[in-house]
């Protein structure tokens, strides 16, 4: 039996920078076969190719047993070839059920779109999804209002809408939390019992050992390994990805804080989907926000950094009550913020590299005149610092892979020197080296004496990372978890301890 | 050839390209054309026109949809202002300036406010001003042609100051040295540029976002008011529509010279190439005895071409 998919060879350029020089890799029918790799290596690229939305120098891809060149993503598409999108590729304006159905609108017979029959097909669709979608994902919502899981999900389901042999899933699971995920592979299971095949692409080897049948490993534009899942273990792939050791996160000291009088201080905060929010943060701690995705820890973050309204509650900074309205209140009180959704929050696309890391430290410096050259120097050492690859900081962001750009916008906020640093799941897309670069930073700011506060959808990184969790359930804090008590099993419990 | 091609797309060059073909058609077309005497008096023009477009770039930069179509309205107040209050007076041309400067800067900043507070469309909101204005005109000069220029204005925007070229040259110069200054050292023109680029990200980043989008009309109603007095000097008297032939062209010179409709990239210096360019065209134009609709007609044509052309290299990347 001929396989699904097989790529050989294929090569790409980006003027004078090389995305891939040796890509290959063999896709059979009905398997679940990871990519893997550092950031920047290549795998966004070769996905876009072989979904036609980017076009190949050189190198051949067969489909079916029959050599296929595509122009556009709608060949590919008929050939059964669905792409799930790194950088999400929704419309914000536009409801939920015309994203998922967008240029392929179920018709009447005059030729019209059926609005009912799209209706009943989104609702059919997204029900799947129902036990773990949270509050106002259905079919009518407006992908703007919705949350980054959500339009995660939303994505997930307009691949899935197309009916596809083939689908490829870039970092589909990066915004969504275990209870999300799992739900997800399930139904990845399902389908491929059906015989549909994966290309699963993802910086969570958890994940990729969960479901994948055979890994293949690319280094730097090449594909360098292939693995059966099966017969191999983690530390073997990691070698092969980064080249050499594994990056484990050792354990984060644990600081006697008893002594030190808080930096921020929350009493009773409330706002549209918090209740009651109360806590303490000292200087050098690093507190995490734990619990299922979208119960608050997000909306938390961004109501302390004055993008959201709270309607009640204290916030204090030193001792002292501040009210941040605005971001650039906030910025000018010490606090930096890291959204995990870059293409909305972070990105100033079209601008060079240089721009995007340092508006905000003009910002926070009060800065009127600029002088590029003064602040290149030490932008770049932060940059370095997170190992981000780049070809100059006069280059676009968009030329960067989505890793890397992610490792700019932290970089942004680390050049400022935040006194409280807001982290909003800001790993997503950043591989495990850089994301031990990134640990290892946030502890020297936290040993500096920065405050920090740390939501993340993988419990691991909390473990990893944290002093102490607050486990959140909708808007509330339920439980807090010291670090001794910080493990997988009591994460997972006190999410769901009295879960709605 | 790839790269070739690229070339050949980029906006400066393109519009570098565009004045020398311009300048041998003339050329042919009416030997003379190319000559000292006759370049000073297009690059004139170009001024005049370079100004409001100037106002009109950093709308567009500043993104959200931005642009300006108040401004034609507001030249015509600025120079119908200006003629009354200088009344052929030299000594009133500062008060001049003032005056028709302050009050298209507030109108901008109504425009801006409309804009950013009320959330209108500027496309909407500034054709509305347009339409206030303009009537606001005709009654208060009950249609009447009134005011004159200054002798001093009118010699300092016609007659050669230094090197053969007016004084009104100068201040193009300067502004166009404040733009690049504003644009590329000052943390208010990234801002700029980071809000035309992705309005959230730059407020979560600290930008007043709305303050700054208010003071962008606010420039841009401030420069057309000015553009107002240049058009006073440069004719002498005024009547009440002489600025409606400024919007088009203040939007084609922004396209010519680089700046994305979509905001968030761009700069002024290929602003001023796309001035002279389109004042070129014109002048080509004139040669060939085209009637105002022709113009207007071209005119359209060439900012539809320059879209398709720059919306091809620009598409949405996914
Ligand atoms: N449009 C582009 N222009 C220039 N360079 C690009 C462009 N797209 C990608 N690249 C470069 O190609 C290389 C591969 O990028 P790609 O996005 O495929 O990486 P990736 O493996 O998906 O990384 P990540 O894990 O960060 O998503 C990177 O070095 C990137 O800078
Ligand atoms: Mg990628």
């Amino acid at each position: 039996m001929t396989a699904a998919l097989t790529a050989r060879s294929v090569q790409k350029r980006f003027g004078a920078a090389v995305a891939l020089s040796n890509a290959a890799l063999t896709l059979e029918r009905g398997e679940v076969h990871a990519l893997v790799g550092a950031n920047g290596c290549g795998k966004s690229t070769l996905s876009k190719i072989i979904a036609g939305t980017v076009q190949r120098d050189s190198g051949d891809i067969v489909v079916n047993g029959a050599p296929l060149v595509l122009s556009s993503p709608a060949e590919a598409e008929a050939n059964g070839i669905s792409l799930f999108y790194q950088e999400l590729s929704l419309i914000p304006q536009m409801s939920v059920e015309d994203n998922i159905f967008l240029g392929r609108e179920p018709r009447n017979g005059a030729g019209f779109v059926d609005r009912k029959a799209l209706a009943k097909k989104a609702d059919a669709l997204l029900q799947r999804f129902a036990p773990v979608a949270g509050r106002g994902l259905n079919s009518k919502a407006r992908v703007s209002d919705l949350s980054p899981d959500q339009r995660q999900i939303v994505e997930i389901v307009k691949v899935l809408a197309r009916d596809p042999d083939v689908v490829i899933f870039d970092e589909a699971t990066a915004a969504l939390d275990h209870r999300q995920v799992e739900l997800f592979f399930r139904i990845i299971g399902e389908m491929k019992d059906k015989g549909v095949s994966f290309l699963f692409i993802s910086h969570r080897l958890a994940e990729v050992f969960a479901v994948c049948d055979r890994i293949t490993v690319m280094r730097n534009g090449e594909s360098v390994d292939d693995f059966v899942t099966a017969e191999t273990d983690m530390d073997t792939v990691v070698r092969a990805m980064v080249g050499d050791i594994a990056h484990d996160l050792d354990p984060a000291p644990s600081t006697d804080f008893t002594s030190a009088s808080a930096r921020l201080v929350v009493q009773g905060a409330r706002g549209q989907r918090l209740q009651d929010v109360s806590f303490s943060l000292r200087p050098g701690e690093i507190l995490g926000l734990g619990g299922l995705q979208g119960q608050g820890q997000s909306i938390l973050l961004q109501s302390l950094f004055g993008a959201e309204p709270l309607t009640g509650g204290r916030v204090l900074i030193e001792g002292r009550p501040v009210v941040v309205r605005t971001p650039r209140a906030a910025v000018r009180h010490g606090f930096g913020y890291v959204s995990g959704d870059r293409g909305r929050d972070s990105a100033l696309q079209g601008r060079s590299i240089f721009e995007n890391m340092a508006i905000a430290e003009w910002v926070a410096e009060r800065r009127r005149l600029v002088w590029p050259g003064r602040l290149q120097a030490r932008l770049s050492e932060i940059a370095q610092s997170l190992n981000t690859k780049y070809p100059s900081l006069d280059a676009p962001i968009d030329a960067l892979s989505g890793g890397n750009q992610q490792k700019v916008f932290i970089a942004r906020w680390l050049a400022t020197n935040p006194v409280v640093l807001l982290l909003d799941d800001p790993t997503k897309g950043i591989d495990l080296a850089a994301k031990a670069d990134f640990f290892r930073l946030v502890r020297n700011l936290a040993a500096a004496g920065a405050a920090v506060l740390f939501y993340s959808s993988e419990d691991a990184e909390l473990i990893g990372l944290c002093h102490r969790v607050l486990v959140f359930n909708s808007g509330r804090i339920v439980a807090e978890l010291e670090r001794a008590e910080l493990t997988s099993f009591n994460l997972t419990g006190a999410a769901y301890g009295s879960a709605a | 050839m790839e790269r070739f091609r690229r070339l050949l797309t980029e906006p400066l060059v393109l519009a570098s390209l565009a004045i020398l073909v311009l300048l041998g058609v003339g050329e042919f077309l009416s030997p003379g054309f190319a000559r000292g005497g006759q370049i000073a008096r297009i690059l004139t023009v170009s001024a005049i026109l370079g100004l409001v477009s100037a106002g009109q770039a950093l709308v567009v930069i500043g993104g959200r949809e931005g642009i300006d179509l108040s401004v034609g309205a507001l030249i015509s107040l600025g120079a119908l202002v200006a003629g009354n209050v200088m009344s052929g007076e030299n000594g009133a041309i500062f008060s001049a300036i003032l005056a028709a400067g302050g009050l298209a800067f507030v109108i901008g900043l109504v425009n801006g406010m409309g804009v950013t507070l009320v959330r209108i469309p500027p496309l909407v909101m500034t054709l509305g001003m347009m339409g206030v204005i303009q009537g606001g005109l005709v009654v208060l000069s009950r249609g009447i042609p009134s005011g004159n220029a200054a002798p001093a204005l009118m010699t300092f925007i016609n007659r050669p100051l230094v090197f053969g070229l007016p004084g009104v040259l100068f201040v193009w110069a300067l502004v166009a040295l404040a733009m690049w200054f504003i644009l590329r050292r000052t943390a208010l023109g990234y801002a700029i540029y980071a809000m035309g680029a992705n309005e959230r990200a730059a407020r979560l980043c600290g930008v007043r976002t709305g303050l700054v989008r208010t003071l962008l009309y606010g420039l841009s109603g401030l420069m057309a008011g000015l553009t107002g007095v240049c058009v006073i000097g440069y004719t002498g008297n005024s009547f009440i529509s002489v600025g409606d032939q400024y919007v088009l062209p203040s939007v084609i010179a922004v396209v010519i010279g680089g700046v994305s409709l979509a905001g968030g990239t761009g700069g002024y210096f290929g602003v001023v190439l796309g001035a002279i360019a389109l004042t070129l065209l014109q002048s080509v134009l004139t040669t060939l005895q085209l009637e105002f609709w022709g113009r207007q007609l071209i005119f359209g044509a060439v900012l539809l071409g320059l879209m398709l052309l720059y919306g091809r290299t620009k598409r949405l990347r996914v």
